[in-house]
C-alpha cells in the first residue's frame, strides 16, 4: 500500500471518531454528556486493538482497550451479525472502568466479514443503585452502584432489543433521558459503520487491515523512542489513598499505593506489589483503570505528539496484585476508582518518575473527579410541567487546582488528567432544578507555594430549593493534600459542609454516603488546591505582586508560605495597594 | 459611481475597484500590522493610480478586516474591567473547566488561555436575579458607586456589565450600564443583555467582554481609517463587513464590534453568495490561503451562520458565517515525522519567509513548492510574472526533508503531500457537510483564495462532487465580496419559553417589537422600509437538553414551528421526540437590504477567439505531459475549453484533466463539470 492512501485512511479513521462523538454529544439526554462532554468514541481493527480515538476523556479510552475485547469475546464473534450493537457497563463482566460509563460497541461487516469494531462510551447521569446519581462512594459492592449490564446484545440488526432496553432503562431513575442516551450513542456507533464502511468500498478491505496494522506499528515505534530518551533506572514511591468514611467497623487506616518501576531501554514496567488490599466503599480499581493510569502517565511524560492508539501501549508493562485496590475482585464497589482513585495513582506515578524526568512531571492535584450530586423530587409545578420531569437528579462535576509544572503555574479550577466532563453553566443548573448557586469562585491560597504556583481551586455554594433531597459528594484529598515537586507546598484539601437552615452545621467527608438536605439549607463544595513546584523563595517579587493584586494569594501567604520577612512583605503589600501604573 | 472593496488580511491587503460600467481593477499590498490603516490606504491610492480613476468619483467603500480576530490572538484589546453578579466574577477564568479546547488531553505542560480580564479588574457587585427573572436580591447602588469610583482611578478604558440571568430581565444591568456611564463619561460600557441576551453565563460574560475590548480600538480604527480616506479625497459611504455576511454603518460597528470578528472571511462568503446560482442547491466554499484552508456552505442562496464559536479558545455569541479552518494553506510546511508518517502543517512558512520557491530564506518544503515541482504552479507567470518563482530551491527543499528520507523520487514526494493535503482538505469538507446532516455529493464546490483553484478538482473527485467553480479574481475575492455584499442587520431576544403556552398574538408581538428595532437600525443608516426584507427565526430545544437548533419561522407561520423544529432535529440527529415538549430559547430577525453592486462584472480583455498562448509540463499521472495553457483573462462568456489543458490566472491556476471541460459563463465564473 502506498504511503498517500495509508495516511488518508489513518487521517480518516481519526476523523470518524470525531464524528462518532458529534453525533452522540448532540443528541443525548444526559447533560454531563449534552453539554459536558462525558463521552468518547473510538475505533479498533478486527482484532479488537483500539487504533483511533477522539479527543475525548482518557480514562473512557484507556479502558475501552480491555472492555472492548471483553464485550466481543462475551457475547462470541462468531454470533455477531451486521447492525449488532452490544452494550455493557460492567467491570467485571465487560471489563468497564466503573459502572456509570456505558459502551456500545458494534461491528463493522463488509461482506459479512468483520472488518472493525466502533464503540462510544457515555457517562449516564443515573444507572440506578444505593442513591440518586449513582455515585455514592458508600457501597458494599457493585450491586450497589446500579444496574450491571453485562455485554448483551442492544440492537440485532440495526433493531433495538426492546424487553433488553425496558429493563435496562427501568432500572435507572430517569428512564425517558436513559432513552435518549441510548439514541445518542446508537447514532454514534452508526456513523462510525458508515464512515468505516464507505472506506472499505473506496480503499478495500487490504488497505484498511494495513492501514490499521501499519498505525499501531508506527506509534509503537515512536512510543519506544520516546522511552529510549528517558534515562534507564528504578524508581519507586509510595502515597496512600483515604478510606471511606463508612460504618462502624469499616477500615479506617490510609490503604498503601506502592510502584516500583523498571526502565530498561524502550521498554518501561510497572509493578504495583505492596499496594494495600481492595477495601470497602467504592474506591477500588478494576485493572482496566489502573492500566489507563499508567498509560496517561507514560503518554503525559513522553511525547504528547504520537497518534494515541494501542500501539503506544505495547511497550509498557503493568503487574497488579490481583485482589489489591489497584486490581479488585468480584464484586468490590468500584464507582470512584475511576475518578478519585485513578488520578492519585497518577499522582502516585509523577512522584517516582520525578527524578526521571523533572521537566515533564507537575506538582499534586485535586483528584477528585469531583462531583456533587443532589436528587429529589422536584417542587416547581411549572418546570416539572415544562420539562416532564418530577424527579431531578443534578450531577455537578467540580474543578479543582492543577499542580505546577517545571516552567509556569499550575492551572486554576480545571479537571486533571483522565476525567475531562465540563461543568453545567449556573443558569442552567438554576432552570432545570430547584437549586439556586450563590458563589462559584477561586479560593485563594488553595495553590501550593513554589517558584511556580499550584492551581487554585474553587468553591461552589448552592441554597437547596428541594423539599427534600439527597446530597452525595464524592471527593478526594479530604486528608492527604496536593504536595508540591522539587521544594514546592502543598495546595488546600477538599472542605464540603452543610449549612441546614435550622442553625446545625454538618461536615461531609471527601468519600462517604449520602446526605438529606431539606429547603434553604446550604451545601458548600470545594475541591483540593494543587502543589507548587520549585522553592517558594525564588517566585519573583513582580509574581507575587500580581497574586496579591489579583487575589490569588492573600497577605497572610506572603510570610507563611513565600517565607519573605515581615518588612519585605510589608513592602510588597504597600506596592499592591498602590494603583498600577498604566501600561506602556 | 465607483466602488471600492478593501480586505485587510493577515499578510495581504487587497483592494478591487468596480467602475459604473462593471470593469474591475485590483491591486495587492502589505498589510501594515502596526497600524493596518497605513496598508488600507495604500491600497486605495494604489487601486486609484492604476485605475486612473479619481477618488472623489468613489461613492463606496467597502471595508473587511482582521483586526479584530487578531486584537483577541495577540490580546492587545482595550483593559477592560467586569462588573458582574457577587460571588461569579471567576466565571470567566472557570470557563467550563473542560479542556476539549486544548490540542491534547494527554499533554500536562500546556498554557491555559489567559482569562481576557484579570481577576485584580472583575468587579463584583450584590443583585441576583432568579431564572424567571425575579429579583432575588436588589441591585446595590452603593457597592456599584464603589466599584465605579474604583475604575474611575484605573486605567481601564472599557466596561462589561453582565448579570446572571440578565438576558431574562435586564433591568439591573441596564439601570448599571447607566449609572457607569454616567460616572466613567469617555470609557465603553456595554452590557450582556445588549450583546448577547442568551442563556449560558459563561459565553454571555465571554462575548460581553471581547465587545468591551474591542469597542475602544474599533472606534479608533474607524475614525483613522474614515478621516484617512477622507484625506485621500473621499468623500462617499464607507461600510464595515461583519462576521453574518453583511455590510453595517461605521456608528453600528462601533456600538458592536463584536460582529466583526469573522469580518475578512465574510466577504469571501458574500461575494460567492452573489456569483453563485442561485438555483443551485449547495454550495461549499473553499478558501485556500498561505497558512489555513477556510470551509464554509450555501444552502438555498443563504450562507450557513452559526451563533456561537471558539475564537482562540474564547467562547464568542454572534451570528457569523460557518466557518471551519484547518491548517493546510499553500504556505503549510510538509515534514515526516519519527515514525515515517507524512504530515502537513500546522507550522507554515507563512508570507515571511514563505516557501522556498520564493527565495526569500525558506528551506522547508510546503505545499506551494510541492505545487510548483509538479507543474501546477508557473515559475515564470507567478502574480502575471511579477514574482518569479525559484523551482530550484522548492526542488532541493522537497528532496532533503522528504524525497530522501522516503526514498523516493522527488515528484513522487511532492505528489504524496499533495494527495495528502488533499485528503486534509477533503475531510474538513465533509465534517462540515455531514456535521449539518448534509450530503457533499448534493453540492458544488466554489475554490477561492490565491492556491484555492490548484486544488479544486481533486477535492471535488475525493468528494463525488459533479461541478466546480473557479470565480473571476478568486485571489481577491473577499475584497470583491465588500462591494458586492448586502447591508445586514440582525436581532435577537431571549423568550426561553414552552412552544405550547405560546400563542399567535403573543409571539407576533413579540417578533414585531424585535423588526422594529431591526428597522429602526435601518432607518439610521438611510434605508426605507420597503427595501428591507426581514427574516423571521427560532432556536428551539426538547426540554431536557441544553442546545438549541435554529430555524426559520416556516411560511405557515407560528402552527408550523414544531413540525419544522422536529424536521431540522431529525435532519441533524436521525431522531424526533414526539412526547417531548419544545422550548422556544430565542427569537431572532435577520434583516437585509439588497444595497450591494448588483451590475455585470468585467474583467480582463476578453477576445472573440482566444487561443493558448503557451505549452507547458504538467505530472497529471506518473511522468508529466505537455499541456497547452489558457490565459484566463482572454476568456470570453460561454467559452468552453477541452482537457488536459491548464487556464492560468494571476496568482493561481487550474488543470483539466483529460475528458473534462471548463466553460466560462455570463458572470464570468469558470465552471467545470466533473
Amino acid at each position: 500500500m502506498d504511503i498517500v492512501t495509508y495516511e488518508i485512511l489513518r487521517n480518516g479513521l481519526y476523523a470518524t471518531a470525531r464524528e462518532m462523538k458529534i453525533a452522540m454529544m448532540r443528541t443525548a439526554g444526559s447533560p454531563i454528556v449534552h453539554s459536558g462532554g462525558d463521552a468518547s468514541a473510538a475505533l479498533f481493527d478486527a482484532e479488537m486493538q483500539l487504533v483511533a480515538q477522539g479527543n475525548d476523556i482518557p480514562t473512557m479510552l484507556g479502558s475501552a482497550v480491555i472492555s472492548t475485547r471483553a464485550s466481543v469475546e462475551a457475547v462470541g464473534r462468531d454470533k455477531l451479525r451486521p447492525g449488532d450493537v452490544i452494550i455493557s457497563n460492567d467491570v467485571y463482566l465487560g471489563g468497564g472502568n466503573h459502572q456509570p460509563d456505558i459502551q456500545f460497541t458494534r461491528p463493522v461487516f463488509v461482506d459479512n466479514e468483520i472488518v472493525a469494531f466502533v464503540m462510544t462510551r457515555g457517562h449516564w447521569t443515573d444507572i440506578g443503585g444505593q442513591a440518586p446519581g449513582s455515585y455514592t462512594c458508600m457501597t458494599w459492592d457493585v450491586f450497589a452502584e446500579g444496574v450491571r449490564i453485562p455485554p448483551v446484545l442492544l440492537y440485532r440488526e440495526d433493531k433495538p432489543v426492546e424487553d433488553v432496553m425496558t429493563l435496562i432503562v427501568q432500572n435507572t431513575r430517569d428512564p425517558a433521558v436513559r432513552l435518549l442516551d441510548i439514541q445518542a450513542q446508537y447514532a454514534g456507533c452508526y456513523v462510525g459503520d458508515r464512515r468505516v464502511v464507505e472506506m472499505v468500498r473506496k480503499y478495500g478491505k487490504e488497505a484498511l487491515r494495513e492501514t490499521m496494522a501499519r498505525a499501531l506499528d508506527h506509534s509503537e515505534r515512536l512510543m519506544r523512542e520516546a522511552i529510549r530518551a528517558i534515562p534507564d533506572g528504578i524508581y519507586e514511591a509510595e502515597d496512600a489513598l483515604e478510606p471511606v468514611a463508612g460504618p462502624a467497623g469499616w477500615p479506617t487506616e490510609p490503604i498503601p499505593l506502592k510502584v516500583k518501576i523498571t526502565k530498561q531501554g524502550d521498554r518501561i514496567d510497572f509493578d504495583y506489589a505492596g499496594t494495600g488490599a481492595q477495601t470497602r466503599g467504592g474506591i477500588n480499581c478494576p485493572f482496566s483503570v489502573t492500566c489507563n493510569s499508567t498509560w496517561f502517565t507514560v503518554k503525559a511524560i513522553t511525547d504528547v505528539t504520537i497518534p494515541i492508539n494501542q500501539g503506544c501501549y505495547r511497550p509498557v508493562g503493568i503487574a497488579a496484585p490481583e485482589g489489591s485496590v489497584v486490581n479488585c475482585r468480584f464484586p468490590a464497589p468500584v464507582v470512584a476508582g475511576n475518578t478519585e482513585t485513578s488520578p492519585r495513582i497518577i499522582d502516585l506515578l509523577l512522584k517516582a518518575l520525578a527524578p526521571a524526568v523533572p521537566k515533564r512531571v507537575v506538582g499534586q492535584s485535586n483528584c477528585g473527579a469531583f462531583s456533587g450530586i443532589f436528587g429529589g423530587d422536584d417542587p416547581d409545578e411549572e418546570r416539572v410541567r415544562r420539562t416532564g420531569r418530577k424527579f431531578v437528579g443534578m450531577i455537578d462535576p467540580h474543578a479543582g487546582g492543577m499542580g505546577a509544572r517545571a516552567d509556569k503555574d499550575g492551572v486554576n479550577g480545571i479537571r486533571v488528567y483522565v476525567g475531562n466532563a465540563g461543568s453545567t453553566a449556573v443558569e442552567i443548573i438554576e432552570q432545570t432544578s430547584p437549586l439556586l448557586v450563590e458563589e462559584w469562585s477561586l479560593v485563594p491560597d488553595t495553590g501550593g507555594a513554589g517558584e511556580f504556583r499550584g492551581g487554585l481551586t474553587s468553591r461552589r455554594v448552592y441554597r437547596v430549593g428541594y423539599e427534600e433531597a439527597t446530597f452525595t459528594a464524592c471527593g478526594e484529598r479530604g486528608i492527604h493534600p496536593p504536595l508540591g515537586q522539587f521544594g514546592g507546598g502543598a495546595g488546600s484539601t477538599f472542605l464540603c459542609d452543610i449549612q441546614h437552615s435550622d442553625g446545625s452545621e454538618q461536615r461531609v467527608p471527601a468519600k462517604a454516603g449520602h446526605s438529606i438536605v431539606h429547603r434553604g439549607d446550604r451545601v458548600r463544595l470545594q475541591p483540593a488546591g494543587s502543589g507548587g513546584y520549585g522553592d517558594p523563595r525564588r517566585r519573583p517579587r513582580q509574581k507575587l505582586l500580581d497574586d496579591l493584586r489579583d487575589g490569588y494569594i492573600t497577605a497572610a501567604a506572603l510570610t507563611r508560605d513565600y517565607f519573605l520577612s515581615e518588612a519585605e512583605a510589608a513592602a510588597l503589600l504597600a506596592e499592591a495597594g498602590q494603583p498600577e501604573r498604566a501600561h506602556g | 459611481m465607483n466602488r471600492i472593496g478593501i480586505d485587510v488580511g493577515g499578510t495581504f491587503t487587497d483592494v478591487v475597484l468596480i467602475e459604473d460600467d462593471g470593469r474591475a481593477h485590483s491591486v495587492k499590498v502589505p498589510t501594515t500590522p502596526r497600524d493596518r490603516v497605513i496598508g488600507a490606504v495604500a491600497g486605495f491610492r494604489r487601486v486609484l493610480e492604476v485605475s486612473g480613476i479619481a477618488a472623489e468619483t468613489v461613492g463606496f467603500v467597502g471595508h473587511g478586516t482582521t483586526m479584530a480576530t487578531n486584537m483577541v490572538v495577540e490580546g492587545t484589546g482595550a483593559k477592560t474591567a467586569l462588573v458582574t453578579t457577587r460571588g461569579f466574577r471567576d466565571i470567566l477564568e472557570l470557563r467550563r473547566i473542560a479542556r476539549h479546547d486544548r490540542a491534547d488531553l494527554y499533554d500536562l505542560l500546556f498554557d491555559n488561555p489567559k482569562p481576557l480580564v484579570a481577576r485584580r479588574h472583575r468587579y463584583e457587585v450584590p443583585e441576583r436575579l432568579d431564572h424567571r427573572g425575579g429579583v432575588e436580591l436588589p441591585l446595590d447602588m452603593q457597592a456599584l458607586a464603589e466599584v465605579a469610583e474604583a475604575i474611575a482611578a484605573s486605567d481601564v478604558e472599557a466596561v462589561a456589565v453582565c448579570f446572571l440571568h440578565a438576558f431574562i430581565n435586564p433591568a439591573h444591568e441596564q439601570t448599571a450600564a447607566h449609572f457607569l456611564a454616567e460616572r466613567l463619561p469617555g470609557r465603553f460600557i456595554t452590557a450582556s443583555h445588549a450583546v448577547n441576551p442568551e442563556l449560558g453565563e459563561y459565553e454571555r460574560t465571554s462575548t460581553t467582554i471581547m465587545n468591551a475590548m474591542l469597542g475602544p480600538i474599533c472606534a479608533r480604527y474607524i475614525r483613522n481609517l474614515g478621516g484617512e480616506l477622507q484625506r485621500a479625497g473621499f468623500h462617499g459611504e464607507l461600510m464595515f463587513m461583519q462576521s453574518n455576511g453583511g455590510l453595517a454603518h461605521a456608528e453600528m460597528v462601533a456600538a458592536r464590534p463584536v460582529m466583526l470578528l469573522e469580518s475578512g472571511p465574510a466577504g469571501g462568503v458574500s461575494a460567492a453568495l452573489r456569483l453563485s446560482d442561485p438555483e443551485a442547491a449547495g454550495v461549499i466554499l473553499g478558501d485556500m490561503g498561505g497558512t489555513t484552508f477556510d470551509v464554509s456552505l450555501i444552502r438555498e442562496g443563504r450562507p450557513e451562520l452559526r451563533h456561537s464559536s471558539l475564537l482562540h479558545s474564547y467562547a464568542v455569541r454572534a451570528p457569523s458565517i460557518d466557518i471551519d479552518s484547518i491548517g493546510a494553506g499553500g504556505g503549510s510546511i510538509a515534514w515526516i515525522d519519527a515514525g515515517g508518517g507524512v504530515r502537513i502543517g500546522p507550522q507554515s512558512a507563512g508570507a515571511d519567509p514563505g516557501p522556498a520557491c520564493y527565495g526569500r530564506g525558506g528551506t522547508r518544503p510546503t505545499v506551494t513548492d510541492c505545487n510548483l515541482v509538479l507543474g501546477y504552479i508557473d515559475p515564470d507567470t507567478f502574480l502575471d510574472g511579477g514574482f518569479r518563482l525559484d523551482v530550484a530551491a522548492a526542488e532541493a527543499a522537497i528532496r532533503t526533508h522528504l524525497a530522501e528520507p522516503l526514498g523516493m523520487p522527488v515528484l513522487r514526494a511532492a505528489r504524496t503531500v499533495r494527495a495528502v493535503a488533499n485528503a486534509l482538505m477533503a475531510q474538513a469538507m465533509r465534517l462540515m457537510t455531514v456535521e449539518r446532516g448534509y450530503d457533499p455529493r448534493e453540492f458544488s464546490y466554489l475554490c477561492f483564495g490565491g492556491a484555492g483553484p490548484l486544488h479544486a478538482l481533486d477535492l471535488a473527485r475525493e468528494l463525488e462532487i459533479r461541478r466546480v467553480i473557479v470565480p473571476p479574481l478568486p485571489g481577491l475575492f473577499s475584497a470583491l465580496g465588500m462591494v458586492l455584499a448586502d447591508r445586514k442587520t440582525d436581532g435577537q431576544a431571549a423568550v426561553e419559553r414552552e412552544l405550547s403556552s405560546m400563542d399567535v398574538a403573543w409571539l407576533e408581538q413579540r417578533f414585531a417589537a424585535l423588526e422594529g428595532e431591526v428597522l429602526a437600525s435601518f432607518r439610521a443608516g438611510g434605508i426605507a422600509p420597503e427595501q428591507i426584507t426581514l427574516r423571521r427565526g427560532l432556536d428551539c430545544r426538547y426540554a431536557g437538553q441544553p442546545d438549541s437548533i435554529a430555524i426559520d419561522l416556516p411560511p405557515e407561520g407560528f402552527s408550523g414551528i414544531g413540525h419544522a423544529f422536529a424536521a431540522a432535529h431529525q435532519r441533524l440527529w436521525n431522531f424526533t421526540k414526539p412526547d417531548q415538549s419544545i422550548i422556544v430559547n430565542n427569537l431572532r430577525i435577520e434583516g437585509q437590504s439588497r444595497t450591494g453592486w448588483r451590475g455585470e462584472l468585467r474583467v480582463g480583455t476578453p477576445k472573440p477567439r482566444p487561443e493558448p498562448w503557451k505549452t507547458r509540463d504538467v505530472a497529471l499521472g506518473e511522468a508529466p505531459q505537455t499541456l497547452p495553457v489558457w490565459r484566463r483573462r482572454d476568456l470570453p462568456a460561454g467559452f468552453r475549453i477541452a482537457g488536459p489543458a491548464v487556464v492560468e490566472e494571476q496568482s493561481s491556476c487550474i488543470i483539466l484533466g483529460p475528458g473534462e471541460s471548463a466553460e466560462v459563463d455570463a458572470a464570468l465564473n469558470l465552471v467545470i463539470g466533473l
